[in-house]
């Protein structure tokens, strides 16, 4: 039988239907198996498309998301050097929608919001102290939300989880939070929960103390965990050390200062220099019991002259928001 | 003539005109500049590149950044290579009188496609190969730089050989790893698609440009099909979608290939592992498409009177 070429057509459409209903299941079922693997980039988000523009569009819906948010990646660095905060922000929202598992993108964006942004307004004289302080505060919570949105995405991935946990531990930024002490229980949490190897549990054990030493009321469950850390010998760093010191006199003020610096340093040289560190770190929210008291003890017994104490050095409280962005600027 | 002399003769044709398609091909200077652009722009990688600067692109991040310029580079050129050869293949057959001279002889339709189309898959495979070559030349040497830097950090602060090997293994993850391969595998598998639905549309098209808008049209609408296919389903399931969207959705899932799935490139660049037994059945809807497209192309192209 000779088929016109009208009819050929019509049976190639037939076809081509039949084909898809062949293929339909196949591909179905192979969509949710990537899914499933984490090897299908999930649908953009509403607007994304519009954000990015027409051609960006075309070109990630063409396959190319990743290159797409590489360029975007190098705009928001542009951005980024010329201050354009709002800019900035928009684009690794974008950035992320394209490449949502990919956690230096969570990261710096957050990065950029958190600190880069944030330190800006901390400075920029020439907006009003309420603007300034707004703007400050607003760019902390947006690092911070972003990078709870990568957690969201990728809730054991480290890297996120370390940068969230050392945002809230920020003494410069914990106030942006309300109450010091909430971010850093905050932290605290993120870092105690920490997954991974002994060594890897080791720095975020660390990390966990530093911010649980710095809320006050829970000075006990600091002691019992800083105990533990210094029974790894790698793990005692000055700051370990020195609150060692601080939470071991907090329990008992009426101990010999002399015999607790023995048995926490490993001489009296060595004590002196950190425990004058630590005097220089009263704005990081530390505690600072029995560091007065250590020192003057060893600058006697050192023979520091007094004119040359370390304690004449004043120990600022730790900074206050009012004195970040005073009224009267 | 017995059934495997015949084979022999069918394949012996196919693989002098898919020669000739590619010879065809490489002497056409755009196809020659668009493969030395494509290569510039992965070789770029090697220096340091303004997306190379920057704390984002700090440790493994620069190989990252090097992945996927490199992959998009390839899926960009194999695309535009694929749709564009295939489309100006017969026309200029027509137009050089070649094909008259071609089909004067006992040379079946089918062989003459099919060759056609191996022509140009011949040529995006050789590109596809020789930029893939280069970007993981790139890699492995970028991967090293990163190695070195990374392991004398973590020494130099005394970390335990158990996580320094641990942090080697996470390095290597990002480099010339098997699963890129994969992934340049199936932006291949793509283009194979696309040049033969391509190969499908000029048999009826009436021209170069036709083919073209086409082609790329589809590619681009390919790339909706899977939410097309998941709205259809999804409706099915119990909302109060309408008749005609329903049927819309279900013609375009039918219709169109699933571009989407070949999408797994992005999952690789951000360091997943391509599983083989996923690629195995990317390559099977490939030639199931390439063959469907080939066969569909000889019908139409069968009986075509020139």
């Amino acid at each position: 039988m000779q088929l016109t070429q009208g009819k050929r057509y019509a049976i190639l459409g037939l076809a081509i239907l039949g084909m898809g209903a062949v293929r339909l299941p196949f591909e179905r079922g192979l969509t949710n198996e990537l899914t499933d693997a984490n090897l299908m980039p999930p649908k953009l988000e509403m607007g994304t498309s519009e954000r990015i523009g027409q051609t960006f569009s075309a070109v990630s819906l063409g396959g190319l998301r990743t290159l797409v948010a590489t360029f975007l990646n190098l705009r928001a660095y542009g951005y980024f050097t010329e201050q354009k905060w709002a800019d900035v922000g928009e684009t690794f929202d974008i950035i992320v929608d394209l490449a949502p598992r990919t956690a230096y993108y969570w990261d710096t964006g957050a990065w950029h919001q958190a600190y880069n942004a944030s330190a800006y307004y901390l400075h920029e004289s020439e907006l009003a102290p309420l603007r300034r302080e707004l703007n400050w505060r607003a760019s902390v919570l947006r690092g911070e939300e972003f990078l709870k949105r990568g957690l969201r995405n990728m809730p054991e991935n480290p890297q996120l989880r370390q940068a969230l946990g050392v945002l809230y531990s920020d003494p410069n930024k914990v106030e942006a939070f309300g109450e010091p002490e909430v971010a850093y229980a905050k932290s605290y949490d993120i870092f105690i929960a920490a997954p991974g190897g002994a060594e890897a549990n080791g720095m975020s054990r660390r990390f966990a103390l530093y911010s649980l030493a710095r809320i006050p009321g829970r000075e006990g469950e600091a002691l019992a965990l800083v105990e533990e850390i210094i029974k790894t010998p790698k793990s005692r760093t000055a700051t370990v050390l020195n609150l060692l010191y601080t939470l071991r006199y907090f329990a008992d003020p009426e101990q010999s200062v002399g015999e607790l610096i023995d048995a926490i340093y490993p001489d009296r040289e060595t004590a002196y220099e950190l425990l004058s560190r630590q005097w220089g770190r009263s704005r990081d929210h530390f505690p600072m019991h029995g560091v007065a008291r250590g020192i003057s003890l060893l600058e006697l017994q050192l023979g520091v002259p007094s004119e040359r104490s370390i304690l004449k050095q004043k120990s600022l409280p730790p900074l206050r928001v009012d004195e970040m962005f005073p009224k009267g600027r | 003539m017995n059934p495997l002399s015949n084979t022999i003769a069918h394949a012996s044709r196919i693989r002098v005109i898919a020669f000739h398609a590619f010879t065809q091909l490489v002497r056409m200077k755009v196809f020659y500049f668009l493969a030395f652009f494509a290569l510039i722009l992965i070789g770029s990688n090697f220096f340091n590149l303004p997306q190379h600067e920057g704390p984002e692109a700090a440790g493994v991040n620069i190989l990252h950044s090097i992945k996927s310029w490199s992959l998009g580079a390839m899926t960009l050129f194999s695309v535009v290579l694929s749709i564009v050869a295939t489309a100006l293949l017969l026309p200029k057959d027509v137009e050089d009188r070649t094909l008259y001279t071609i089909l004067a002889k006992p040379v079946p339709r089918l062989d003459y496609l099919a060759g056609k189309l191996l022509g140009v898959l011949l040529l995006v495979f050789v590109s596809l190969a020789m930029m893939d070559v280069l970007m993981t030349g790139i890699l492995h040497i970028r991967t090293n730089m990163v190695m070195e830097s990374q392991v004398a950090f973590a020494e130099s602060r005394g970390h335990s050989a158990e996580q320094i090997a641990l942090l080697k293994s996470d390095i290597m993850a990002q480099g010339a790893t098997a699963s890129l391969q994969g992934a340049v595998f199936s932006v291949f598998l793509r283009a194979t698609i696309i040049a033969s639905m391509a190969l499908l549309i000029s048999t009826f098209s009436t021209s170069t440009l036709f083919t073209t808008i086409i082609s790329f049209l589809i590619y681009f609408m390919g790339h909706f099909q899977a939410d097309a296919r998941a709205a259809y389903f999804t409706s099915e399931a119990g909302t109060s979608d309408s008749f005609l969207a329903r049927g819309i959705s279900l013609l375009i899932s039918l219709a169109l290939p699933d571009f989407q799935l070949f999408n797994v490139i992005d999952a690789v660049i951000e360091g997943q592992v391509l599983p083989l037994f996923i690629l195995g059945k990317l390559t099977l809807i490939g030639l199931f498409y390439a063959v469907f497209y080939v066969i569909s192309s000889w019908f139409i192209f069968a009986k075509k009177e020139f």
